[in-house]
């Protein structure tokens, strides 16, 4: 069949940089052999799946970590539609490290449930991929594959305690709220292509330029709507504490810190190279996001009972301070410094946020609660969980030793460097905001340490040693951030981002 | 009004259009047909099959995962077809690319035959 249509169109073999695919073809494998592995196991050797998945993520680390010690710089492939650079590498990391912690937490909670295992680890992988995928993503395409990919599977996972309502009502929302932000989202990546003809970001953002018109207004505020959905700021929070109170409790851990980090990616990418020219949109937008996002999270927060559920509501008013720097990133130089917190921010948060779940899922294997009051004591009969835990509530309150406060540091530091009015004041909301939040998480400190056992049942707790090793890697993280400050600022530097978003 | 504008009058238009024709012609018909209704001509006759049995009742769930895995291969189709017209353009690296989504695929099939998917129960 020859249409004159196809002899039209010339084609040359792409070139693969397969060095630099390497993380996502690892995973990308070891989901393939963990599938296959699942299907010819006996019933009693499913465990070794939880290793598999483990080790595949171990093993995808090592081709990352030789390609940040390439001094090649950055490696665009299929012209500048897929990049890996110092940004996209860095968050690899990320994600593959907590994929690791979310996979030790998991496995004896997938054990003793009784679920389906293989596919639970198979469906963790995939998620992992995506987000691995959405951090080299600069194409509206591939931006948009990688985020349906990081999602699917995360919406079966939210289900997966099939047998229990509140579990079916966490993913039917999850599901649907997501779908909803995906075509929200897709009309505005459409109206994007519409109007400049290309669906490469760098190319978008060369052609947007000087005056914006209506279509192109509501491109950037379709698009920004679909990510806000996604990092649920609120307006769009409304999915989130059900799905995290609703999916078990290792699936809360991934979906609050991977799944929501994987769409900060993705809004920091196509903010800073699609849209830069259209500031003047979306600045006063995040900045509305990001207040009513901190202050609302904040102030549902103080009233929960459910500790699932309150870590629910700190999750967002802590994506509420991811965004504050981006409200102000277009002015004057403050772009690289909130780039920087921004990659900061989730590196501690994810830290911190991780090693809090893995005392939360230890302390129920013995109260069988979610309650608040059920860490009442906590201190007396198991000291250790009880000063870990107080660890990772101050770093989330952002008390100075602890990871979290060089988040918050560098997130106002951002802020203030922009220097403008608009930034000035949400650097005072913020302050406010830091303050209210230690109320409830100094009321759970306050149950660890002052309030008498609930239930007088002060038999200590026997930790797993999944758990155990998870706990180790979230506290040594935590505390190495905070006291080490050099290490996450490093990390998230502007300099080695220098051709970050060239491609 | 814009040449933009103008071309979705046209769609105006024809909706405008398709609202007259159907009703001018139901109109018609009440004018010509006889009316004598009893209970069986009133019964719904979708698909021109009476209904039978109660309203409420179990669908085959096995329908549902042979659709599942007739869509495995309907994508397959929709992808190896125009890959096979220019098969010697895309030369052996195009062969291997496909090669490769072929055997993720196929890891669906084999999935589906250890879970029993296959027999008809």
């Amino acid at each position: 069949m020859s249409s004159p249509l196809l002899a039209a169109v010339s084609w040359t073999v792409p070139t693969v940089d397969y060095h630099g695919l390497a993380p996502e073809i690892v995973v990308a494998l070891g989901l393939c052999v963990v599938m296959l592995v699942d299907l010819f196991l006996a019933e009693r050797s499913k465990w070794l799946l939880a290793s598999l998945s483990g080790f595949t993520l171990l093993g995808a680390f090592i081709p990352v970590l030789t390609l940040a010690l390439d001094d090649g710089g950055a490696r665009a492939m299929f012209d500048g539609r897929y990049v890996i650079d110092d940004f996209s590498l860095i968050l690899k990391g990320l994600f593959l490290l907590a994929g690791y912690v979310v996979v030790l937490l998991s496995t004896t909670y997938i054990e003793e449930g009784e679920y389906y295992q293989g596919e639970y680890w198979v469906l963790m992988l995939s998620s992992i991929l995506g987000m691995m995928m959405m951090t080299s993503s600069r194409d509206l395409i591939s931006v948009f594959v990688a985020l349906e990919f990081l999602s699917i599977p995360a919406y079966m996972l939210a289900a997966w305690r099939k047998r229990d309502a509140k579990s079916n009502e966490a993913g039917v929302k999850y599901f649907l709220l997501g779908v909803f932000a995906s075509a929200v989202m897709l009309y505005g990546m459409s109206l994007l292509y519409g109007v400049t003809n290309s669906t490469l970001l760098s190319d978008i953002g060369a052609s947007i330029s000087g005056e914006l018109t209506a279509v192109r207004i509501i491109a950037i505020v379709f698009v920004i709507v679909g990510f806000a959905f996604k990092v649920s700021a609120v307006p769009f929070h409304t999915w989130a504490p059900d799905t995290y109170e609703g999916a078990p409790t290792p699936v809360t851990a991934f979906l609050s810190v991977a799944s929501k980090a994987a769409g900060f990616v993705a809004l920091v990418t196509v903010l800073y190279v699609a849209v830069p020219e259209g500031s003047d949109v979306w600045q006063p937008l995040v900045w509305v996001l990001a207040v009513l996002t901190m202050t609302v999270g904040n102030v549902l927060a103080l009233r929960q009972t459910n500790i699932v559920r309150m870590l629910a509501y700190s999750s967002i008013s802590q994506g509420g301070f991811i965004l504050m720097p981006l409200a102000v990133a277009a002015e004057g130089g403050a772009g690289g410094a909130a780039l920087r917190s921004v990659v900061t921010y989730l590196i501690v948060y994810a830290a911190t946020n991780l090693g809090m779940f893995a005392v939360i899922l230890t302390v129920s294997r013995k109260t069988r609660s979610g309650e608040i009051s059920s860490f009442g004591g906590l201190f007396g009969y198991a000291p250790a969980l009880g000063v870990v835990m107080t660890f990772f509530l101050g770093s989330l309150a952002g008390i100075p030793p602890l990871g979290g406060w060089i988040g918050k540091f560098s997130a106002f530091q951002a802020v203030l460097e922009a220097g403008t009015g608009w930034a000035y004041a949400i650097a005072v909301i913020g302050a406010v905001n830091s303050v209210v939040a230690f109320g409830y998480y100094g009321n759970v400190m306050r149950e660890i340490w002052m309030r008498p056992v609930p239930d007088a049942n002060t038999m200590p707790i026997r930790t797993p040693a999944q758990l155990v090793l998870a706990l180790a890697i979230t506290t040594i993280s935590t505390l190495a951030l905070g006291v080490l400050p050099g290490v996450a600022l490093h990390f998230g530097d502007l300099a080695i981002f220098a051709g970050a978003f060239a491609g | 009004m814009s040449p933009f504008l103008r071309s979705y009058l046209t769609v105006v238009w024809f909706g405008l259009a398709a609202f007259l024709l159907g009703g001018l012609l139901l109109w018609l018909a009440s004018l010509l047909r006889p009316v004598k209704p009893n209970p069986e001509k009133v019964l719904a006759y979708e698909s021109g099959v009476n209904p039978v049995g109660e309203g409420w009742s179990q669908s085959q769930i096995r329908y549902y995962v042979f659709a599942l895995l007739f869509v495995v291969f309907d994508v397959e189709a929709v992808f190896l077809f125009p890959w096979a017209t220019q098969l010697e353009r895309y030369g052996s690296f195009g062969l291997i690319e496909m090669g490769v989504f072929v055997a993720v695929l196929l890891l669906g099939l084999v999935y589906a035959w250890r879970k029993g998917v296959l027999r008809w129960v």
